[in-house]
């Protein structure tokens, strides 16, 4: 079975911003993969006027919530990086056991990988000017830039779920039959750890595992 | 033998996924289908109705409207064309994109689709028959294809921009100057080039069936900022001291005419206006209350029916006559070719209970229950009140009892001719009574007609069961139910085809105590 994959578009979000954008965004890919029987829960985000769709499965939502808060804690220690966080969907098949494998591997069948680039917020302006004796008033100027910023990142979120809504529709073939009872599909999802490199492997061997997956632009 | 087995289910599919979309769409947009929504219980997989596990998507209750519609699109060939119109007081800023029909415009609202969609089963005429072998457990695709096309319909709603708008009428906060009302029909007219230029078109990648593709696609327009949308400023209570009758008031005092002396507002009401001048005119169209087919007006002229105005907004030949509505259907050459329809497949079409001598199909009024129209002491219309709130309940008369006084339809003397079966929503009568109510006091006789009319529809009916009184007018097919079991008759019907409830894509029965095994993700 081929994996798919989709490189979601970066987006460029403060501190404080990354939990809102990481919680749609994950729960939206939840929430379409989520097949089975599923009571959707529509949320709306504080910072922006955007609302999705959560599957409504508890357990989901604080396995998403606790990722989050292990990301944001690894953003504090690695601040000003670009960022990429996977979630995957697999299938658990039982092999022969041996001495160094496993008697179950987890055959990837979709990855989904989030790019954030966190930034600081800059400094605002200190206000006197070295060419004029005008004083600028420097908070309105930060709250417009801050506004302008937000209505981008607000318009770029939305594009991302317009996206993923997008790779849902046009790859189907590849998604397993559900179970019964079975809510969704078992998922994991990979957070940059450090140090860098050995996020790096572990993204490799993935990639080893699953074959060639197809990279969306 | 299996070739039949794949095709009934296939069918049930289809026609399971036209029925469940519509209610997606419809809850996402409609004020009153979510109101409705958010007072279900909270979720519990065992007490999860059967049909609400069709796409295991559980959106919970569905309005008796929603059943009458699902029941009139039973031909599964006919495209389900759902319109979401902005219903708007006083003239939008964009006076290009909306055109506005005469009586709205004289009415004072424009309305505007805003979103049109477009739900299709395309059947190829030429279908080359699988062998055995290829269509074994097609269904299951299909169905498992469907559960994912369902969701991306579902999240890709909230992304619209109608969905802001539709979430600000939901607040029970606030009361604005539009409203957003629905229109279910079979065929549609296309949009003008004004309207294109401002309409963006997504289409879902189709899911194969059996005998076709399912498609669904969205027109929407782009933005909504043209639109001079703000919430209603609600006119304080002025207090008249020197009323007629008032012991300080001087007995002979002249009191001015009512165009330049202070009115009593202690209560907006209702707006009251003449009878249309146009004879009554049954459209052929599903309009649920929307100002459509108002069934009184036969016996006598209503004064407080709202004006009529037309959904579309195409402006119409204000000169028609009606005898194009009650004899032969006159094809529209603007429709396109797809999307018309013949005299015949309108018959069709109609739902079986038509009021009218002439089988076309029936009006709708409050509730969309198709079977008020012209016999309310037989029929059961299906009110879909909104809850007195606070919102609301300050345009009430302190006479009036309930909210279902709002979705008495006005008439329509136009938009029939265009429409060979559409359902519209009551909302629109609401927000054009909750608008006009802002403007004057208004004449309380003709609002008790209101209300006592609508009290007897209202009392007449409480569900959507007695359908057997209006067969006996109708040339149609009949179909005949039985008070307790009208719904669940016919979604047995449905469900028993071939299998006793909906089905997982493995296809094993879905017992009601769903046995929640659930893969635990590893992280």
């Amino acid at each position: 079975m081929n994996c798919e994959a989709c490189q979601l578009k970066e987006l460029e979000v403060e501190h404080f911003e990354i939990s809102e954008v990481l919680r749609c965004i994950l729960h939206t890919i939840v929430f379409l993969r989520a097949l089975g029987l599923v009571q959707p829960k529509d949320v709306d985000l504080e910072l922006f006027e955007i609302t999705y769709v959560q599957c409504g499965v508890v357990e989901v939502e604080k396995k998403i919530d606790e990722k989050i808060e292990h990301f944001i804690s690894w953003v504090e220690k690695h601040p000003n990086k670009k960022s990429q966080i996977c979630l995957s969907f697999y299938e658990v098949k039982s092999k022969q056991p041996s001495w160094f494998t496993n008697k179950t591997e987890r055959l990837y069948w979709e990855q989904w990988y989030v790019n954030l680039n966190v930034t600081q917020r800059p400094k605002p302006y200190s206000g006197k000017s070295h060419h004029t004796k005008m004083v600028v008033d420097p908070g309105e100027s930060a709250s417009e830039e801050r506004s302008s910023r937000r209505a981008m990142l607000e318009a770029s979120l939305g594009e991302v779920l317009s996206q993923i809504i997008k790779f849902v529709n046009e790859k189907k073939d590849h998604v397993p039959p559900i179970s019964e009872g079975v809510i969704y599909f078992p998922y994991e999802i990979t957070i940059p750890s450090s140090p860098d490199s050995a996020f790096g492997m572990d993204m490799i061997k993935r990639m080893l595992q699953t074959g060639h997956p197809t990279m969306l632009s | 033998m299996e070739m039949d087995r794949e095709s009934g289910k296939s069918e049930q599919i289809v026609s399971q996924f036209r029925s469940k979309i519509l209610h997606v769409i419809l809850d996402s947009r409609v004020p009153s289908f979510h109101h409705h929504h958010q007072q279900q219980e909270s979720f519990s997989l065992s007490r999860v109705r059967k049909t609400d596990k069709w796409f295991n998507l559980v959106l919970g209750h569905r309005p008796a409207a929603l059943e009458n519609l699902n029941f009139s699109l039973r031909n599964l060939l006919d495209p389900v064309i759902i319109d979401i119109i902005l219903v708007q007081h006083g003239s939008s800023s964009s006076s290009v994109d909306n055109i506005c029909t005469p009586s709205a415009a004289a009415a004072g609202f424009t309305e505007t689709v805003i979103e049109r969609w477009v739900v299709q089963y395309d059947c190829p005429r030429v279908v080359a028959t699988p062998s055995g072998a290829d269509t074994s457990g097609l269904y299951k695709k299909t169905y498992r294809k469907s559960i994912i096309l369902l969701r991306s319909v579902y999240a890709q709603m909230r992304l619209l921009p109608a969905y802001r708008i539709f979430r600000q009428l939901s607040s029970l906060s606030q009361t604005y100057n539009f409203d957003l009302v629905y229109k279910v029909s079979s065929f549609c007219h296309p949009f003008t080039r004004e309207e294109e230029h401002v309409m963006k078109e997504y289409s879902f990648v189709p899911v194969e069936a059996l005998s076709g593709l399912l498609c669904v696609s969205v027109t929407y327009r782009t933005s909504l900022s043209d639109f001079n949308l703000e919430p209603l400023v609600s006119l304080p209570p002025k207090i008249i001291t020197d009323y007629v009758g008032s012991p300080t008031t001087d007995p002979m005092r002249s009191f001015p005419s009512s165009e330049k002396g202070v009115r009593a507002t202690s209560f907006p009401l209702i707006g009251v206006r003449p009878p249309s001048s146009a004879p009554l005119q049954r459209p052929h169209s599903w309009s649920s209350g929307f100002h459509r087919g108002f069934p009184f007006a036969q016996n006598q002229s209503l004064a407080g029916s709202p004006p009529a105005y037309s959904t579309s907004p195409m402006t119409y030949d204000v000169a028609s006559p009606p005898s194009d509505m009650y004899g032969n259907r006159i094809q529209n050459p603007r429709l396109s070719t797809l999307q018309q329809v013949t005299a015949r497949d309108e018959y069709q079409l109609s739902p079986p209970f038509s009021p009218s001598p002439s089988p076309s199909p029936p009006t709708y009024l409050s509730g969309a229950n198709p079977l008020l129209s012209h016999h309310r002491s037989e029929t059961a219309p299906v009110t879909i009140p909104r809850p007195i709130t606070g919102r609301s309940s300050r345009y009430l008369s302190p006479n009036s009892s309930d909210t279902s006084r709002h979705s008495l339809p006005p008439l329509s003397p136009r938009s029939s001719k265009h429409y060979a079966s559409s359902q519209e929503s009551p909302s629109g009568i609401r927000s054009y009574r909750k608008i006009e109510a802002l403007r004057a006091g208004e004449s309380p006789s003709g609002l008790s007609n209101h209300y006592s009319v609508h009290k007897v529809v209202r009392d007449s009916k409480d569900d959507s069961g007695r359908f057997s009184g209006l067969l006996s007018s109708s040339g149609s097919p009949r179909i005949g139910f039985s008070r307790s079991s009208s719904r669940l008759s016919f979604q047995d019907d449905m469900d028993d085809c071939e299998f006793s409830c909906p089905f997982d894509v493995d296809d094993v029965d879905v017992s009601d105590s769903l046995n929640q095994t659930r893969l635990h993700s590893f992280s």
